[in-house]
């Protein structure tokens, strides 16, 4: 499966639209991180427990946007975007969508 | 050994603790990025919606995306509140942020250099909300940015 999050895919031809794709997922991470995280903001420096918690949050919702794609018979995705919103603190939304096509490499 | 004067002792100590902690990650962090950044000098970064310089390889382009957080320490918070009664630029968190923006992009250049591509096209890079404390008012900023990609092989003409 080809992921982009251009409107095409260069070297390949986009033969068929399959439609809209999404996934989304709130992830939570548990109360220790939370407070860790209430400790680094007196001293400063990466949050690498909300930044884990992104990153998980964006693989799953990925995951489930190339699962659809998958059921539709899409051999590729573009023009991917995400999203984020915050639902209560501590856990984040992500949002993954994208168009399903189907792409031939260009002989 | 209570009242306000222990209240304000308190304070005191997270202000020095912030302001010392805190410029010594931000220094070290700053001098990390520069480093990088000249490291990844020849990679081909832009924000343009098709492949400049596209030459055909073996491998498809491909997404890539990377998301960090960065805290504020309590010595720019107070700063920042200090702001918010005068009103004008707060500097404190601007660094901040353009501290997460490098290091997102960053992040993605080396992930797309490891997989063997030579350039990303069509750079997006996001503030991300993690659990609402990005708008309270309480203070404690932090910042997230998620900044994606396509990867590509491109052909440096001089290279």
């Amino acid at each position: 499966m080809i992921v982009t999050n251009t409107e095409t895919i260069a070297g390949y031809q986009i033969s068929e639209m399959k439609g809209l794709v999404q996934g989304n997922t709130v992830r939570a991470k548990h109360a220790g991180r939370d407070i860790a995280a209430g400790l680094k903001n007196l001293v400063g420096g990466e949050l690498s427990g909300y930044t884990e918690l992104l990153t998980e949050s964006r693989r799953q919702a990925l995951e489930r946007m190339l699962a659809q794609a998958e059921q539709l018979g899409a051999n590729a995705v573009v023009n991917v975007r995400f999203t984020t919103s915050a639902v209560t603190s501590g856990a984040a939304e992500l949002y993954a969508y994208g168009t399903a096509v189907i792409a031939h490499p260009v002989a | 050994m209570s009242g306000p004067l222990f209240q304000l002792t308190i304070i005191l100590f997270l202000i020095g603790l912030g302001w010392l902690a805190g410029s010594r990650a931000e220094k070290l962090h700053l001098a990390r990025l520069e480093r990088r950044e000249k490291n990844n000098g020849l990679f081909l970064v832009s924000q343009l919606k098709n492949y400049p310089a596209y030459v055909d390889g073996n491998l498809p382009p491909r997404l890539i995306v990377a998301e960090t957080v960065v805290a504020s320490d309590y010595f720019k918070t107070f700063l920042a509140g200090l702001r918010r009664l005068f009103g004008g630029e707060v500097r404190s968190f601007q660094s901040l942020l353009s501290r997460a923006r490098r290091e997102s992009t960053q992040r993605v250049v080396e992930q797309a250099r490891a997989l063997g591509y030579n350039a990303i096209c069509n750079l997006r890079v996001e503030s991300a909300d993690v659990g609402g404390s990005t708008g309270s008012k309480k203070g404690a900023a932090m910042v997230a940015i998620i900044a994606s990609a396509t990867a590509y092989q491109c052909h440096f003409p001089n290279a």
